[in-house]
């Protein structure tokens, strides 16, 4: 029997998801469309919901001890774009999602449980290394963005498990973010491209490259970036880079776009951002 | 389940599936047939509504979300003063032809102004880019939503 569970603690969540194969339902925007059936009907469930955007002690951006930011479950976007703890690049890619009124309702952390592959907020998450905490009445575990989207549609929550929150790691980096889609606002992204990098001394101290729709998760890739730190700035090699990042940006065809058209983009994104350490401006 | 909510500043309570629209919950119970649904999906911004004065699209809101807060629709809205000087700047500029956006684009009009009570162009192109309009062409809600500013929506 599907059933509707709204509770009232995190604890009285933990213990219903104990029992109960759930949807987790916070902002609403993605699910109520994958559920919706038509005008004044209810959408069509085939599990359990369990609503957590109730949950006020979800709802919070703080400072931890070790330098970290962590960002309740139940937070919205809006908040999290307004908030003065949350480093700007998280904000630059928040105010290219959807639209004012959808980043009113949603939250980071549906974004991620719902596993796009054009999730536009992974990306940065996935560059900076951060990572989710899930909780369950067994305890609480960290996993790091990158190894929590599994697919399109697949993620590592277990079902008696709830996000309960995201963790920032606060990196020293110049960024280039760019996101692709028809129109400014309310695109599904077509491709998106999240570099960044930090020298010291003409030297390329780190390097980092991330692409988002243009795989079944965002592509990052540790051996390439190690390939190209401690080198001289001035000595990085464009084409080669490019050469390397190549074959791992495999996107699709569907109705936003073309699989030629993405990669094409996605490779001259990434030539811009190299273009841009080379040119050594913002040392 | 019992839901409780200030609708138009009157208290209401239904009780419904947590899952039902907003959207539904305002149209087919409170009979308020102002709001619109236009795409369904939270693409157009027809079924605007403001909750705690912020806008939201009610037809992607799950009515248990809105537990004991504040909604108010264009038949609420249409009350204040506020409506007056924005309903006359959309009238005066052309901001409105078949209307069906007309309900959404006030709300979210309002909620920019609110917010800032004189943005820029392009803050209020951002503040809009959640509202479709298939008739103006946006410059003339744009321009309506200057007017109002310069004329002050008298909060």
């Amino acid at each position: 029997m599907i059933r509707h569970f709204v509770p009232a603690s995190l604890e009285e969540a933990l213990r219903i998801i104990n029992k109960n194969n759930c949807y987790i339902m916070s902002g609403g925007t993605d699910l109520m469309v994958q559920k919706h059936v038509s005008t004044g009907l209810l959408p069509n469930f085939d599990r359990s919901v369990l609503y957590v955007m109730g949950l006020k002690e979800l709802d919070y951006i703080k400072n931890e001890s070790d330098g970290s930011v962590s960002i309740g479950a139940t937070t919205r976007f809006v908040d999290i774009e307004k908030s003065e703890l949350v480093p700007e690049i998280y904000k630059k890619v928040i105010r290219e999602i959807a639209s004012p009124n959808i980043r009113n309702m949603a939250t980071m952390t549906g974004n991620i449980a719902n596993a796009s592959p054009a999730g536009d907020s992974i990306v940065p998450l996935v560059l900076n290394d951060a990572y989710v905490v899930l909780s369950s009445l067994n305890g609480e575990r960290k996993v790091p963005v990158k190894d929590f989207v599994l697919g399109v549609r697949k993620t590592d929550r277990k079902n008696e498990e709830i996000i309960t929150k995201i963790v920032l790691l606060p990196q020293n980096l110049k960024y280039f973010y760019r996101k692709v889609g028809s129109r400014k606002a309310e695109s599904i992204t077509k491709v998106s491209f999240l570099g960044a990098y930090r020298i010291e001394n003409n030297i390329i101290k780190d390097f980092r490259v991330a692409f988002g729709s243009v795989s079944i998760k965002v592509v990052r890739n540790l051996e390439v970036e190690n390939k190209y730190k401690n080198i001289k700035a001035s000595e990085l090699n464009i084409d080669e880079v490019i050469k390397d990042y190549s074959p791992l940006v495999t996107p699709i065809t569907d109705q936003r776009s073309n699989k030629e058209y993405r990669h094409k983009v996605a490779m001259n994104l990434l030539r811009k951002f190299l273009e841009e350490i080379k040119g050594g401006q913002n040392e | 389940m019992e839901i409780k909510f200030k609708l138009n500043g009157v208290e209401t309570c239904v009780d419904v599936n947590p899952s039902m629209r907003l959207l539904d919950v305002i149209r087919d119970i409170c009979h308020l047939t102002g709001t619109k649904e236009g795409c369904g999906e939270g693409e157009c911004g027809a079924c605007t509504v403001l909750v705690n004065d912020e806008p939201y699209n009610s037809c992607l809101t799950p009515i248990i979300n809105i537990n004991n807060k504040e909604v108010i629709t264009i038949e609420g809205f249409r009350e204040t003063k506020a409506y007056r000087v924005i309903a006359d700047a959309f009238a005066e500029m052309g901001g409105s032809q078949c209307g069906f956006c007309t309900p959404g684009m006030i709300l979210a009009s309002y909620a920019v102004l609110k917010k800032n009570p004189h943005p820029t162009e392009e803050e209020i192109r951002i503040a809009l880019s959640g509202n479709l309009c298939r008739c103006t062409g946006y410059q003339a809600i744009v321009n309506a939503v200057l007017l109002a500013s310069e004329k002050g929506i008298k909060l």
